[in-house]
């Protein structure tokens, strides 16, 4: 990715969007009884536009955001997310990406990672009280609604961070053929 | 150049990892409030307006998820509503008697709020994506009176407690938060006990430490017991309503000290709520 200070910019934009996003709307609605997780979905999706890097940087910024909003220990949200993004960021460093399948299934791959780092974490850190099995039921969830959150994620990261991409022609749009003058 | 590259991406990466443990270390040493304080002074207008444009879109989402519920609990309901009339006769007795005896102690009419203490209405503009914390941000601030340690309700019961206070907007930590810890009493039996969270069900609570001699039944009521003493006092005001048993076998309780009781407050959709200021810590 060509880091050009409106690039950076964007990106910056899109890491406050994302988080305001998931405090203000997706955490506070329920379907199954789940809230949908969009940040590591978001995270995965940069590492996989950017690279390690840009994948890193971004989840360590959004992690330390929600830290910060959420008055919680600072410095886990970013562990976590940064781990994540820097593994999406590998994966598109190592493999082509040949099927549209592919952003997806990593969305939900990492997240499922991400929620069962949140859930290490928040053990480690020490819960004095019951875990209620139903933490599995909404890890999975959460990973299923990635799943179906990652593509338009995806896309619409792609599209936004397009200008700065390396490997990502821009293609004519459908319907409009070449012309040539005279003919 | 290439390993130039390399090594400066592992640099970063190092710094990256080694921020977030220093971060880590900082707030178990107690030392990142003025951090956090000072970004959600920040961003809390900005969530405020987020969340009055995104509530159209957000109770559509919800209404879907409700309606499924709902056909599941119709039949349900319909058993507890038999049993809810009977007792709403021996109910209307009860609030009469009551009415007579709060005009002879000349408690405020209502009861909802003890006296003392002044309630700072607000709106949750924030929520923890994970279940590992159960926080929610209100636009209730230390301008309105909130303090940490303040109890905060809604219409129907106890929702959790402030536990940060910027100008503008406060953390709440949920009773489902694995934070939380409420000294409670079961009506009518007067079991004292500590209501905790089971982590990762908000719907599901844990009255702990009780009394294995005496049994607690399902249905009965859960309230604050509000206790006080000389050096330490209980952060809630008595009577204020938690929740009910919801299950209470008697082999749990005589050998775990334990009963499960679900939540008068939807603690999964919280949209307005009360921070009870002031009250006898003041």
């Amino acid at each position: 990715m060509i880091l050009t200070p409106k690039m950076t910019a964007r990106l910056i934009a899109v890491v406050l969007l994302a988080v305001i996003l998931q405090l203000s709307f997706f955490s506070q609605v329920a379907l199954f009884h789940t809230s949908p997780d969009v940040l590591p979905a978001v995270v995965v999706s940069l590492g996989l536009l950017g690279g390690t890097m840009t994948g890193a940087v971004s989840g360590f910024a959004i992690g330390f955001l929600l830290d910060c909003l959420l008055v919680q220990p600072l410095g886990g949200g970013s562990l976590v997310l940064l781990t994540t993004g820097y593994l999406a960021g590998m994966f598109r460093e190592r493999f082509e990406i040949h099927s549209p399948l592919v952003p997806p299934l990593l969305c939900m791959v990492l997240t499922l990672f991400a929620e069962l780092g949140f859930g290490a974490l928040a053990l480690m850190l020490g819960i004095d009280s019951a875990v209620s099995t139903l933490v599995v039921r909404d890890t999975l969830i959460k990973s299923i609604f990635a799943f179906f959150l990652g593509w338009p994620i995806y896309l619409g990261l792609r599209r936004l961070l397009r200008p700065a991409l390396v490997e990502e022609p821009v293609r004519p749009r459908a319907g409009r053929r070449p012309s040539v003058l005279g003919a | 150049m290439y390993r130039k590259q390399v090594r400066r991406r592992r640099a970063v990466l190092a710094l990256l990892v080694v921020g977030s443990f220093v971060l880590l270390t900082i707030t178990y040493g107690q030392g990142s409030d003025g951090v956090q304080r000072g970004v959600s002074t920040i961003f809390s207008p900005v969530q405020s307006v987020a969340d009055r444009a995104l509530k159209p879109a957000r109770d559509l989402v919800n209404w879907f998820d409700k309606t499924f519920d709902a056909r599941g609990k119709e039949s349900r309901l319909q058993g507890e509503l038999e049993v809810a009339r009977k007792q709403a006769v021996g109910v209307k007795a009860a609030l009469a008697e009551n009415a007579e005896l709060r005009k002879l102690v000349q408690l405020d009419r209502s009861g909802a709020i003890p006296s003392g203490y002044q309630p700072a209405t607000g709106r949750v503009i924030a929520r923890s994506p994970s279940i590992w914390f159960a926080d929610v941000t209100i636009d209730v601030g230390s301008g309105d009176g909130a303090k940490v340690g303040d109890p905060v309700v809604n219409g129907d019961g106890l929702v959790g407690t402030v536990a940060a206070v910027t100008s503008g907007s406060s953390q709440v930590a949920l009773i489902a938060d694995n934070s939380s810890a409420v000294s409670a009493k079961v009506l009518p039996a007067g079991v004292q006990g500590v209501v905790k969270p089971n982590v990762g069900d908000p719907g599901d609570l844990i009255l702990d430490f009780i009394d294995s001699a005496k049994h607690v039944h399902r249905s009965q009521a859960v309230v604050t017991s509000g206790w006080r003493g000389e050096e330490i006092d209980s952060g809630f005001p008595p009577n204020i309503p938690i929740g009910e048993v919801s299950r209470a076998p008697l082999e749990e309780q005589e050998a775990q000290q334990q009963v499960h009781v679900r939540p008068y407050a939807d603690l999964r959709n919280l949209d307005l709520v009360q921070v009870l200021t002031g009250g006898w810590r003041e």
